[in-house]
């Protein structure tokens, strides 16, 4: 396992000083800016049941995709990444951006998670190729920023999807009609994640290789003033080898996913209200999750309430997620935040996910 | 001490003035331009001004008092809540935030040469190589 993984390591960072070689060789021609993004976070759980079953201790994961989990023990490591992102402007519509991003929950490791080529066609269309965020939950393609919600993170309950870059051609757009904005994207592109660390680090505990073929989706977001309305549909081929070994479902191979997304947010005086509900539809099974988030901007300080849920209907992995939490923003680009959150895990026999738990996490958020 | 009160009571009576932005353009630029439409170019709605023509909005750098006077009144944002609204873009490639210089100085110098560049100053800065288009 550690061999591969080194070796993967320093390609990425061969990846990094070429990348970088090409930025800094063209900016005698072209502006290459620098941007970038930090969230330093310390939390614990406070009491949790843990799952017997499993041999797992009181545990609140508070980052499926990366497998972020918080113990008994104060851990600066599931929430805490920084992010740097260089932009070169060639100029004439075109541009190259790359983001890495590395995270305390993969060992402080750095990662390319955006790296795309952008050309804007005209003032409405502007097509991007690379790899990027698949955009599918409101939060999914800047997961990363803290800064840019409320939250220590986007609430678990939702945020589970163990796929969540994809390598492909997206289209973005922006219409201005009236008093409305129309804007979003059609994207297509697939993902081999292999080892996947959700599937390999926590439910199968064997490497997992997780393909998603034939990505498609659209994204379509109305914008007035306090109201934001955001539509997702996004269909993928789903391949699975765990242990070298090709998984099968009801005797097939392939497995088709299709996701539906409404998210619907008011940001009114200082009255803030964020909420999604969304459907996967995994050949045939429904997995549903929602949130619903209420918070209240005093001067620089905003107190708010969040509960998620996550729900397969078929009383297999249920659970849901009720939080509490101020944010601050005491400098121009930083904000603190403290958040409690409390767990409750329902699933049925051996589908249980961690347990129930409650937990503290506190840090700060900046950008620059 | 009465002096202290005086001078007290005459940055209270000329605070309104002196914190009044005006935005400018260049004085070829025809267009009416409403805070509607200010909105949209300075949060990238949209890359036009109101007739159609290229629109490139600057902003003062955030450590100039004027900044923040622009975003609450003209915006109606918090700066936080700006840089918020800008990270989300900046980070999933959707937008970039307007560039940024330092004084009123610059801004007019660079408004007065191009008839694409739209930007703001205090009002009492405005002179006559720029056409004031809105007050507020």
């Amino acid at each position: 396992m550690h061999i591969p993984y080194k070796v993967g390591l320093s390609m990425k960072h061969k990846l990094l000083f070429s990348l970088c070689s090409l930025l800094l060789a063209t900016s005698a021609q072209a502006e290459v800016n620098i941007s970038g993004f930090a969230s330093v976070v310390a939390g614990r759980v406070i009491d949790g049941t843990g799952v017997a079953e499993f041999d797992l201790g009181p545990t609140f994961l508070a980052d499926y995709p990366l497998v972020g989990a918080y113990d008994e023990d104060i851990s600066f490591k599931p929430d805490t990444l920084f992010g740097i992102q260089f932009s070169a402007d060639l100029l004439e519509g075109l541009s190259a951006t790359a983001q890495v991003v590395s995270r305390g929950a993969d060992d402080f490791s750095a990662d390319f998670e955006w790296a795309y080529l952008s050309y804007e066609l005209n003032e409405h269309w502007t097509v991007q190729g690379g790899k990027k965020r698949l955009p599918l939950y409101y939060y999914s393609d800047f997961f990363d920023v803290g800064y840019a919600y409320p939250w220590i993170r986007p609430p678990a309950d939702n945020y589970t999807w163990q796929v969540f870059n994809y390598t492909g051609v997206s289209a973005l757009y922006n219409y201005l009609m009236g008093e409305w904005t129309m804007s979003g994207q059609v994207y297509y592109g697939s993902e081999d994640s292999d080892p996947n660390k959700l599937l390999s680090d926590f439910f199968f505990l064997e490497n997992t290789r997780e393909v998603w073929k034939d990505i498609g989706g659209i994204v379509v977001q109305f914008n007035r003033d306090w109201l934001d309305i955001r539509l997702t549909h996004m269909q993928y081929t789903n391949e699975r080898y765990i242990g070298g070994v090709q998984q099968e479902w009801n005797g097939n191979k392939q497995r088709t996913g299709k996701f539906y997304g409404l998210s619907v947010n008011i940001d009114y005086n200082n009255f803030l209200f964020l909420s999604e509900l969304n459907r996967l539809d995994l050949d045939g099974s429904n997995l549903d999750t929602y949130l619903v988030t209420l918070g209240y901007r005093i001067k620089s300080v905003m107190p708010y309430v969040s509960y998620s849920d996550f729900n397969d209907g078929e009383g297999g992995e249920v659970h849901h997620t009720t939080s509490a939490g101020i944010r601050w923003d005491f400098h121009p680009s930083a904000a603190f935040k403290i958040q409690y959150d409390d767990v409750k895990d329902e699933g049925g026999p051996g589908m249980k996910v961690a347990g129930d738990s409650q937990s503290i996490s506190l840090g700060v958020d900046l950008v620059f | 001490m009465k002096k202290l009160l005086c001078s007290i009571l005459l940055s209270l009576v000329s605070m309104p003035i002196w914190a009044g932005v005006v935005v400018i353009v260049h004085p070829s630029n025809g267009d009416t331009i409403d805070q509607k439409a200010i909105e949209n170019i300075y949060l990238g709605k949209t890359k036009t001004f109101p007739n159609g023509a290229s629109a490139v909005p600057v902003n003062l750098d955030s450590a100039v008092p004027l900044r923040e006077t622009f975003d609450s009144k003209v915006l109606g944002k918090s700066s936080s809540q700006l840089k918020s609204y800008w990270s989300q873009k900046v980070f999933t490639g959707k937008g970039t935030p307007p560039k940024e210089v330092t004084s009123g100085a610059e801004m007019i110098k660079l408004v007065s040469s191009n008839p694409n560049i739209i930007g703001y100053i205090d009002s009492s800065e405005a002179n006559d190589s720029v056409k004031v288009v809105a007050e507020f």
